[in-house]
């Protein structure tokens, strides 16, 4: 690739400009899960009941294990940037295999509660489990249930992948000067991921469930 | 640093204990005020909104602003709508007398 | 790989550099991606304007003369989807604007240049992905993809051409957040808010819209993905889903959007009217903060597209008086232009020609917007050809002639190369008469109730629909013609010396074509925008300019 000049007056001038760029990129995602949060606001009104219902099919001991499980990864890649900031690269490392394990282990609960409710018919569509007058609104709950974890955990790999690229940087580069940009940018996307969940876990198991 | 990480990790844990007692209580508002500081707790504690450039303040409120937008007029007309209600016609149509009769002229 | 001739300049820029493919393919320079994006947007703007051909040529006949009734309707779609997405969405912005925000900046480069190589390629896989989709069988669901005919009804390719549109989504997101944060970022000192080009805050604007309102449309198009293959429901009406949140949804994306294609273009004409008038912008501020409230306001408006749908009458009017608010700032802007214009010395090149079109047809287009946003004409009009005449006179009237306008106007600039200027002349007159027989009869077919989207007619609607067939072939003249000039003045037009417009703005202080690095020396702006005082009297502004040196 034929290098073509940097248009950035110093490296802070740089690392500023990478920051600010992430935080409009999130900007740009609040709207991506804002649609969704659409479909939650007006069918939860319009078909209480049915929605209700489909909460009340939700297993809360993962949710809320895997809520638990979120804000300490968060925590812990946090240290992580702390670490950076300190020019202590064993610290990124270790932090962001915590973080990264963490995150894994959310996906792998993620999935076995995707794997009972496959296995209770929960997935919307001919044979749904939920029947009665408020099968409709139930079956709607399911297909935002579905669709807002499955784009949530995508955006968690995303987010790990993040994670191990920044920690392979930091182990290939140990003994050079330590760049502390690219770690708080992947942190800002981690914790973001974790803010996200923070607002889908009361829409999906709590709201409607008493 | 690390203690103002670590307490802002406990805070949040105690929340969510609130917000799930909150919850057992049936308090669907209790929920949402809940989740709201949590959120605040992140970008604030983990993200550090206050320590970036000042454009990230500027681009997370105006994010913040066009969803509001998007949710207050994007539910408008479900919440308003007479004419032709949202229903559940899956379950509502056939018995459903609070189905309003078409009022448009 | 030189140039077979002209001027010693060329050789160090950004154009002869490095000549090999690899080296064009992998690049990071905005300049160059902002040709390979030019390259590709022709590309669909030809298959675009095939798909276009087509359908005026099977409307001569009231019964249809070439297609049959679901080729047309595929037809249509094609034409839409390329031209909105693929053409008209990323036109000024991903080609104009990649190649003149740095200079204008007087930046190196954009403050991300992996991200926007990589956007380049996302919209080359957009792109490859909504062609493979409609040649391998179409789709008949027009280019807003309606539930539940997009879903369940579609015997049409919807996965690809969505999952298409959803990628092109991305590209866009990216570009806007590239142009915003370097408009932050990467002004030259000395170039405060005030003193940017009226360009800049015209894609400032755009910008805004492409990052907060795509997101939109990709959850949207994952949904009626989701549901078209996976047969859940979620607009599914049996299931009590509502399918107008899905139309909601998706002009929450597609209202902003067309301030995505008609901002850019605003933004051009603003630059071309000062140029060639040679006076600065009539009520600078104004107009700069009317591209941030179009950009804003227009996000406010969507729901007019759905008055007929069976939306709640509160929405609607609310709506309908939020759509009149667009107005606005629309007309500040045409007032202004014509303020620029008036007492000044007007040039008629090829560029001015154009902008003074756009002026005129964007005018008849934003006025007959006015019939659409009030609830009771719009229940006569909606759906018909008066609706396909008002915002083709936008989008083609409008952003097509500015598009134009813009390549003219900086092609000196991008090749080094003058265009013949005889032959840019006529085509810009060709493109205003064709383009005026072409739509404006639509408006009265429209009017007197001919619908849109039908293969057929009735017989007495056949005059119009000949003429405007009759200027469709003008159209497609003037569009050949610059593609064959364009092409010629590549290697034989005249060598464009740095400032061939007499114009302000930092990309004319560079040589034509730039070199790699944009500016051999960092420039520093000491004057407003548009100080053609301190162009035209060099000295007393050298005077000025002394302490800053």
């Amino acid at each position: 690739m034929s290098e073509h000049p940097e248009p950035y007056d110093s490296p802070q001038h740089r690392d500023e400009t990478a920051i600010a760029g992430m935080w409009l990129f999130l900007a740009s995602e609040i709207l991506l899960f804002g649609g969704l949060f659409l479909i939650f606001v007006v069918y939860s009104h319009s078909h209480a009941a049915g929605w209700a219902l489909g909460v009340r099919h939700t297993s809360l001991v993962i949710g809320g294990i895997n809520t638990v499980l979120l804000l300490t990864s968060s925590m812990v890649y946090i240290l992580g940037v702390e670490a950076a900031r300190n020019g202590n690269a064993r610290g990124i490392i270790q932090a962001g295999l915590g973080a990264a394990a963490l995150g894994m282990t959310f996906l792998c609960l993620k999935g076995w509660e995707w794997h009972t409710e496959f296995g209770e018919h929960l997935f919307p569509g001919p044979g749904f489990a939920i029947g009665g007058p408020q099968a409709g609104g139930a079956q709607l709950f399911y297909s935002f249930y579905f669709l807002s974890t499955a784009l949530h955990g995508l955006h968690m790999l995303v987010g790990i992948g993040l994670i191990a690229w920044v920690c392979l940087r930091t182990y290939r580069g140990r003994g050079r000067l330590l760049q502390v940009m690219p770690v708080e940018v992947v942190g800002l996307y981690w914790s973001f991921v974790d803010l996200v969940w923070i607002l889908l876990f009361p829409v999906l198991y709590l709201i409607g469930r008493v | 640093m690390m203690v103002h990480v670590l307490s802002c990790w406990v805070v949040l844990l105690m929340l969510l204990a609130v917000e799930l007692f909150v919850a057992a209580a049936g308090s669907g508002w209790g929920i949402g005020a809940c989740a709201g500081v949590m959120a605040l707790l992140i970008a604030y504690g983990f993200m550090r909104i206050t320590r970036a450039p000042a454009l990230a303040f500027i681009f997370a409120v105006g994010g913040l602003f066009w969803l509001s937008i998007l949710l207050a007029l994007g539910s408008l007309d479900s919440f308003t709508r007479t004419n032709f209600p949202v229903g559940d016609t899956l379950s509502s149509t056939a018995h459903d007398p609070r189905t309003p009769p078409d009022t448009a002229p | 790989m030189a140039p077979i001739s002209g001027p010693d300049t060329t050789q160090r820029s950004y154009l002869w550099q490095d000549g090999t493919v690899r080296s064009w393919l992998l690049t990071t320079d905005h300049k160059r991606i902002a040709l390979l994006y030019m390259a590709s947007i022709t590309a669909f703007f030809v298959l675009g304007s095939v798909g276009a051909a087509l359908i005026r040529l099977h409307l001569i006949s009231p019964t249809g003369a070439i297609l049959s009734d679901a080729t047309y309707s595929r037809m249509f779609t094609m034409h839409g989807i390329v031209m909105v997405w693929l053409f008209l969405v990323p036109s000024i912005p991903v080609t104009l604007g990649n190649f003149l925000v740095p200079l204008m900046l007087g930046a190196k480069d954009l403050a991300f240049p992996r991200l926007n190589l990589i956007s380049w390629y996302l919209f080359i896989m957009a792109g490859a992905l909504v062609v493979y989709g409609l040649f391998r069988g179409g789709l008949e669901t027009g280019w807003t993809f309606y539930t539940p005919l997009s879903t369940d009804y579609t015997q049409g390719r919807v996965l690809p051409v969505v999952a298409g549109v959803f990628l092109s989504g991305f590209s866009s997101i990216a570009t806007g957040v590239n142009f915003i944060i370097s408009i932050h970022q990467l002004r030259a000192p000395g170039l405060t808010w005030y003193r940017l080009p009226l360009m800049l805050w015209a894609l400032y604007a755009t910008s805004v819209i492409f990052v907060l309102a795509t997101p939109v449309l990709s959850i949207t198009l994952l949904l009626l993905a989701f549901e078209h293959f996976f047969h859940v429901g979620v607009f599914d009406p049996a299931l009590g889903g509502d399918p107008l949140l899905f139309q909601h949804l998706f002009w929450f994306y597609s209202h902003p959007a067309v301030y995505i294609m008609i901002l850019p273009g605003m933004g051009v004409v603003s630059e071309v009217v000062s140029t060639f008038c040679h006076k600065p912008v009539f009520g600078y501020r104004f107009v700069a903060w009317s591209s941030i409230s179009i950009a804003a306001i227009g996000f406010l408006v969507w729901g007019h597209h759905m008055f007929v749908a069976g939306t709640s009458l509160y929405a609607a009017v609310v709506f309908s008086m939020l759509s009149f608010l667009v107005s606005v700032p629309s007309a500040i802007k045409v007032f202004n232009w014509l303020g620029t214009m008036h007492g000044g010395a007007i040039r008629l090149d090829a560029p001015m020609l154009y902008a003074m079109g756009f002026i005129g047809l964007f005018t008849v287009g934003g006025l007959t917007g006015l019939f659409l946003a009030s609830l009771a004409s719009d229940v006569h009009l909606t759906q018909t050809y008066f609706v396909v005449a008002h915002f083709h006179y936008i989008m083609v009237g409008g952003m097509v002639s500015a598009y134009f306008a813009g390549l003219h106007y900086w092609w000196p600039k991008i090749t080094g190369r003058m265009y013949p200027e005889m032959w840019g002349r006529t085509a810009a007159a060709l493109l205003f008469f064709g383009f005026n027989l072409t739509f404006f009869p639509q408006f009265i077919l429209g009017y007197e109730g001919m619908p849109r989207r039908y293969a057929t007619y009735p017989a007495q609607f056949q005059v119009l629909n000949v003429l405007s067939s009759a200027g469709a072939s003008i159209l497609a003249l003037a569009y050949i013609l610059p593609l064959i000039y364009f092409t010629w003045s590549l290697f034989r037009g005249a060598p464009a010396t740095d400032n061939p417009w007499q114009a302000t703005g930092l990309e004319w202080r560079t040589s034509s074509p730039p070199p790699v690095e944009n500016f051999i020396t960092p420039p520093v702006v000491t004057h407003e925008a548009y100080d053609y005082a301190a162009l035209d009297h060099p000295d007393t502004a050298q005077r000025a300019e002394a302490p800053h040196v």
